[in-house]
Order: structure tokens, then C-alpha cells, then sequence
């Protein structure tokens, strides 16, 4: 037998024991079981987008702390910012045989999708947060896909755009950095900066929009571009998360302007809290939202891990119990400490959480539907 | 009839030897014209583009917007540095970002910072530039020995830096530098230019003497220009290349120190985006990616060229939307306009 034939066959058997391999496993998870799942037959998976920034951390956080409190071990998915990653990694949680309750922060609305089949095929439970395409509805799907929550893009930008311009005397111009351009919960948190300015403070000046990435050095470097361009015409500076707003505040802190400027943002995140907490730049952090990566991920699941038992049938549930969303808070230098007391006791909260259910506890209770529109004249 | 020709030995024959001379002096200028040229025409493109940014917006020829400009081209220049060496031996260093990543969270974590952790003095600097040489060691001895393409090993080792940055980040909140003066040297301004640039600056000088008056510099272009050639004069090959690739691990660490001073903070991603500036810049700069030709000035212009294209944009008021685009379509011009006075019959290009 020559050596091409020899190689012929060889990839002939294992291509066919792959197809083998493939058809057993779909046909293991094919079946979506309606009857309730048994708790000690439940994993719960926990899907973040990486695992260092503080919000997805939290994600984590939350996850674990539900999962310590109803015995349920816990898989953390660490997509590293890939969907390729993300997908592969649940798929091979779901391939080892437990009824998986997933809980997924989506890289790319595209991912939806594909994870909401995966998981059905495999009879687990999913709610996805943040991203999905608009037309992916989990009324259309099923009761394996129990819910799609977020909070709302467009009160953050109202929120964080109402208290830059009263800090700033409500005129003059700012500068806004958005994260990535083609994100929704970028888009939407900038509709709702524009619309908010349109409406009540007129005389504040979008000088310039540049999209940041979500990536701390390009607003850095944006804002040194924009504050060469712009000098001191710019008294306020917007981005749509605390991550961009770290390198903003470096940029004007190097060119000697930041207890001139002031800063609003989405996250509240650590640094942001402490430099609130330091009166920084001559409190030049005036404005954030309180809503937290911990509560998101814990309501998620929580909400996944009540259909997989029956205590909810998602089928019979009103509309935005299916696609949700949750309040978003304003917070300012006066109030902050209302707000970190829930940092301080996760766990508290996550009892409350089991407690309350998933639509009904503070901060963060349901406020509203999905999906959520960006009107055009703001987009 | 034919005219009688006359047999003259060779020792016989009247060398003209000024004419020689001269004619080897004329070649001796063209080679020096052709190998300045093109740099040459970079700066002229890059003139342009400061010419049209400047009438586009005033405030783009101003000190504050230069001290800007070469403030944002220093980091690419320091990792360009490095990269210029590795691509002139006709290989290709894609860990950079890795690299970055593990320096800068190892250099914030040994440093005092809002995690609670003390100041190591020294050690914040050297322990992190150790790591990345090691991490630059591995990768040529990987290419060198096992004889695995440079791309290959070094977009592995890319991963495994990256890895490490995420082992020693762990899931503890953003780790910041407490020390402002730490974190606001980067930009200071010192006799009119940015800290950083200063750094930059000295560092191209020393690189640029190194590559030109050094064996280390000589053996690298001959590793670029003929690899078996220069094999079979003795020439260190391995030993030269290893070396390289620990060198362009040292600047990449170094980038990720600053790049992490300069951000005040650190996570393992601040290494992004960087590799993609650089190896453009490089080539942009003229530094052929076979190997063999090019220089730490050439990398220099090709960094700034790309930052001051940026920077104008930005200030030109061109929508994010179409900056990438015009961007592109710019540099495009600029190569062709820039290599057209150069094209010759046997710059072939592949």
C-alpha cells in the first residue's frame, strides 16, 4: 500500500469516528426535557468576557456566591475576549453531562444565538446578558432560554449627561468617548447623552465623539488628541465606562486640567470609587450609575435556575419577565455611600436575591421590556 | 583592411586607475543617494501631511500638539526598536503584546499600589525586565534550536505572556500605582520634550550605533541579506539571533513598565493594540520584512509618520466612522509616492 493510501485511510477512519463521536454526543443532549430538573443533577455555568476587568469580576463574584448559598458547583467560562472561546468552552461544559444553568455576559451579540441552541440541545437553562441580536427573542425559543436582561443604555447616558452638565453650569462644551462603535450598549448609553442634552440642556456642546474601544490607552490617547485640538473649551469630559475614563482622567491630569474639567462615566468601579472618595482633581468625578456585575450575574442565573427546577414556567411569563430591564442608578459624590453598602455585603444581598426572586430586589428591581430603541435622531 | 592588431600582454595593459577610481566614487554617491532616498521622500511625505493638517487646523503645528505627537510615538518607537532588529534577520516578533502585558502587571504588583503591595525600589524594574528577556530567551531558543518559524514560536510565546500578566493579575480589583510621581513622569516635560520621548530617543541612538558600528549589528544584516553566506564565514548565527530576540523581549518589557506608569494602573491587556502599530511602522519605515535592510532612524520616521497621521485626523475633525478608511487610503498614497522615485528593475515586489 502506498504511503498516500495509507494516509487516504487513515483520515477516512477518523474523520468517520469524529462524525461518529458528533452524532453520539447531539444525540445525547438532543432532547429538551420539559419536567423539572433535579438541583444535585445542576451545574451552574458562569460565562465572562475575560476575567480582570472589574466588571466581569463581578460577574464571577456573583455566581459563586449563588452558588455557594443553593450547594450548586460552579464552571466559570473565561472567553478571553474571543466568541470563538467562549462558545468552544460552553460547549464542552455541556458535553460533560450535567444540566447546565448558564448565565452568560455575551462578546458579541452574533454569540447568542449559537450558545441559546447549544444549551437547548442539551436540555439545559440559559439567560444572556447585555448582547443579543434583536430579533433573537426567548419567547420564540423556548423555555431553555429563560430570559434576555440588561439595563438600560439609554437612562445611563440621561443620567451620567444630567449631572455633567449641571456640574459644568449647564453650558459650554465636552467631549464624549464611547466604547466600541458597533456595541448597543454603547449606542444606546450615547442616544440617551444626546437625547438628554437635546432636551434639557441645550447650550452644552457635544465638541466631538471619538470611540474609545472600552480600552483605557485609546482614550487616553484620544483625549490628548482632543484636548490638542480643543484646550480648554472642553469642561466636561463623558465615556461610556470607568475603564475609558481612567485614561481620560490621566490625559487631563498630565496636561494640568483636571481640577478644571469635570468627569461623569458608567460602573462605579474600584478606582473610580476611590478617587470619588479622595476628592480627586478637585471632585472632578461628578457623576456615575450604580448597577453591578455581581447583581446582574446572580439575577441571570438565579432567574435560569428557577425555570430548570419549575418553580417558574418562563412560557407563562409576562413579556418582560422574558426580555428585561433593570434599574439603573444615579450617583454622585453626595450619595455614593448609599450605594457601596451593597458592595460591602454580597452575600446579604444575594440572600435578599433568593428571597425577593429576580425582579424584585433593590437597587435593582425590573423597571421595564426590551428591547430597548434607540430613537433615530439620536443615533 | 583590417587594422593590425597588436597582442599585448596583460602586464602590458595601461590601467587608467583615476578613471576607476572616479567611476567607483560616482557608484559609492549613487548607493548613498539610493539608500537615503527613500527615507528622504518619507520626510517629504511626512511634511505634507503637517503642511495639510496645519492648514486644516492651526492648532495641529503647535508645541503642546508636538509634545503630543512624539509623547504617543514613543512607546511605539521602543517596541519598534526591537523589532527592527528582529525583522532585519528576516524573522518576525508577534509576542510583544504578551510580553507587555507581563512586564506591566509584574512592575505594578512589585511596586506600591492600591493592592496593598510595597515598593520593591529596584526590583519593580529589573524583575520585570527579567521576565521579559526570559520571555525573549525562550522564544530564540525555540526558533533557534528547534528550528520552529519565528512567527509560530513568537505568537506562542505572545499567549504565554499573556498568560502569565493574567496568573499574576489574578481577579483582585485594578491594581494603581500610588506613587503620582511615578505616574506622571511619563509625560513630564523635560528641555521641551515628553520623559518618554527622551527615553525613545536615546534608546533609537544607542540601537541605531549598535546596529551600524557594532559585530552584533553587522552579523544581523548579513543574517538578514544571506543567511548561508554569512553561516559560511563563521559568523555567529545562532548565538546573534538568540541574542536579538532577548533584546526585543527587553523593549517590549520596557514598553509595558511605561505604557503601565504612564496609565497610572495596569491590567493584563496593555499591551494591546501596540503590535499592530509597530510592525507597520517598521515597514512603513522602509525595513524590509525579508531581512537585510533597513534601520532604527527608518523605524522612527515610519512611527511618527503613522502617529502624526492619527493625531492630524483626530484634529482635522474626520468622523471616527471614516478614520480608519482615510487613514489607510493616506498611507497607501504615501508608500507609493514615496517608493515610486526608488522602483527599479530588479526591486521586485513579491
Amino acid at each position: 500500500m502506498s504511503l498516500s493510501s495509507k494516509l487516504t485511510k487513515v483520515v477516512s477512519v477518523a474523520a468517520a469516528a469524529t462524525l461518529l463521536l458528533a452524532g453520539c454526543t447531539s444525540t445525547a443532549g438532543g432532547s429538551s426535557n420539559a419536567a423539572p430538573l433535579k438541583k444535585e443533577d445542576l451545574v451552574f455555568v458562569c460565562s465572562v468576557i475575560n476575567t480582570t476587568n472589574p466588571y466581569f469580576a463581578a460577574n464571577i463574584e456573583g455566581c459563586q456566591t449563588l452558588g455557594e448559598k443553593l450547594g450548586i458547583p460552579v464552571e466559570i467560562v473565561d472567553a478571553q475576549g474571543s466568541s470563538q472561546t467562549e462558545i468552544s468552552k460552553i460547549q464542552a461544559i455541556l458535553a460533560k453531562g450535567k444540566k447546565a444553568v448558564v448565565f452568560v455576559n455575551t462578546v458579541a451579540s452574533s454569540d447568542a444565538p449559537v450558545i441559546v441552541d447549544a444549551v437547548k440541545a442539551a436540555g439545559g437553562y440559559v439567560t444572556i446578558w447585555w448582547n443579543k441580536p434583536d430579533e433573537l427573542n426567548p419567547a420564540d425559543i423556548g423555555n431553555n432560554f429563560v430570559a434576555f436582561q440588561k439595563h438600560s443604555g439609554v437612562d445611563s447616558g440621561k443620567c451620567t449627561a444630567s449631572m455633567l452638565s449641571k456640574a459644568i453650569g449647564e453650558e459650554g462644551g465636552i467631549i464624549a468617548l464611547p466604547g466600541v462603535e458597533d456595541s448597543t450598549t454603547s449606542q444606546t448609553r450615547v442616544a440617551g447623552l444626546k437625547e438628554e442634552l437635546a432636551t434639557n440642556f441645550p447650550n452644552v456642546k457635544v465638541l466631538d465623539i471619538r470611540p474609545s474601544n472600552w480600552d483605557p490607552q485609546l482614550a487616553y490617547k484620544n483625549s490628548k488628541d482632543l484636548i490638542a485640538k480643543y484646550g480648554d473649551q472642553i469642561k466636561g469630559v463623558w465615556t461610556a465606562d470607568d475603564g475609558m475614563q481612567i485614561g481620560a482622567m490621566q490625559a487631563f491630569e498630565e496636561a494640568g486640567l483636571l481640577d478644571k474639567v469635570k468627569f461623569v462615566s458608567d460602573g462605579l468601579y474600584p478606582p473610580t470609587v476611590e478617587a470619588m472618595k479622595a476628592h480627586k482633581g478637585n471632585d472632578a468625578i461628578v457623576g456615575e450609575t450604580f448597577h453591578r456585575g455581581y447583581m446582574a450575574s446572580a439575577i441571570g442565573l438565579y432567574t435560569a435556575y428557577l425555570a430548570a427546577i419549575g418553580e417558574i414556567d418562563p412560557s407563562t411569563l409576562p413579556a418582560e419577565k422574558r426580555d428585561s430591564m433593570f434599574k439603573i442608578s444615579c450617583v454622585t459624590p453626595d450619595n455614593i455611600d448609599e450605594f457601596l453598602k451593597w458592595d460591602s455585603d454580597v452575600a446579604g444581598w444575594v440572600d435578599t436575591l433568593i428571597a425577593n426572586g429576580p425582579w424584585d430586589t433593590e437597587p435593582v428591581p425590573l423597571v421595564a421590556g426590551g428591547p430597548e430603541v434607540i430613537k433615530p435622531e439620536y443615533k | 583592411m583590417a587594422p593590425t592588431q597588436t597582442s599585448e600582454s596583460p602586464a602590458d595593459v595601461k590601467v587608467d586607475t583615476a578613471a576607476i577610481r572616479a567611476r567607483e566614487q560616482v557608484t559609492a554617491r549613487r548607493v548613498v543617494f539610493a539608500g537615503s532616498g527613500e527615507p528622504l521622500a518619507l520626510i517629504g511625505a511626512m511634511v505634507v501631511l503637517i503642511a495639510i493638517f496645519s492648514i486644516l487646523n492651526p492648532r495641529f503645528a503647535t508645541i503642546e500638539n508636538l509634545q503630543n505627537v512624539l509623547n504617543q510615538a514613543s512607546l511605539p518607537l521602543i517596541i519598534g526598536l526591537g523589532a527592527t532588529f528582529v525583522i532585519l534577520i528576516g524573522s518576525i516578533d508577534l509576542s510583544v503584546e504578551g510580553v507587555m502585558g507581563a512586564s506591566g502587571v509584574a512592575f505594578v504588583l512589585l511596586s506600591a499600589n492600591s493592592r496593598g503591595g510595597q515598593d520593591t525600589g529596584i526590583w519593580a524594574w529589573v524583575l520585570p525586565l527579567l521576565l521579559a528577556a526570559a520571555l525573549g530567551l525562550t522564544s530564540g531558543l525555540i526558533y533557534t534550536m528547534l528550528r520552529v518559524p519565528s512567527f509560530i514560536v513568537t505568537l506562542g510565546m505572545w499567549f504565554v505572556g499573556f498568560g502569565i500578566a493574567t496568573i499574576l493579575y489574578g481577579t483582585d480589583a485594578y491594581p494603581e500605582l500610588t506613587d503620582d510621581t511615578i505616574t506622571l513622569w511619563v509625560a513630564k516635560i523635560t528641555f521641551g520634550l515628553p520623559n518618554v520621548f527622551w527615553v525613545a530617543a536615546i534608546l533609537t541612538a544607542i540601537m541605531a550605533i549598535v546596529l551600524r558600528f557594532t559585530r552584533f549589528g553587522r552579523v544581523a544584516l548579513a543574517i538578514g541579506n544571506n543567511e548561508e553566506i554569512a553561516r559560511s564565514n563563521g559568523m555567529p548565527i545562532i548565538k546573534n539571533k538568540i541574542f536579538i530576540f532577548i533584546v526585543a523581549g527587553l523593549f517590549s518589557g520596557l514598553a509595558g513598565i511605561l505604557a503601565t506608569m504612564q496609565m497610572g494602573g495596569t491590567s493584563n491587556h496593555i499591551g494591546d493594540g501596540y503590535l499592530f502599530i509597530t510592525i507597520p511602522a517598521v515597514v512603513i519605515g522602509g525595513t524590509s520584512l525579508g531581512g537585510g535592510k533597513g534601520g532604527m532612524f527608518r523605524t522612527a520616521i515610519g512611527v511618527l509618520l503613522l502617529t502624526i497621521l492619527n493625531n492630524g485626523l483626530v484634529l482635522a475633525g474626520v468622523s471616527p466612522s471614516y478614520q480608519s478608511a482615510v487613514s489607510g487610503a493616506i498611507l497607501v498614497v504615501a508608500i507609493v509616492a514615496t517608493a515610486w522615485p526608488q522602483r527599479g528593475r530588479l526591486r521586485i515586489a513579491k
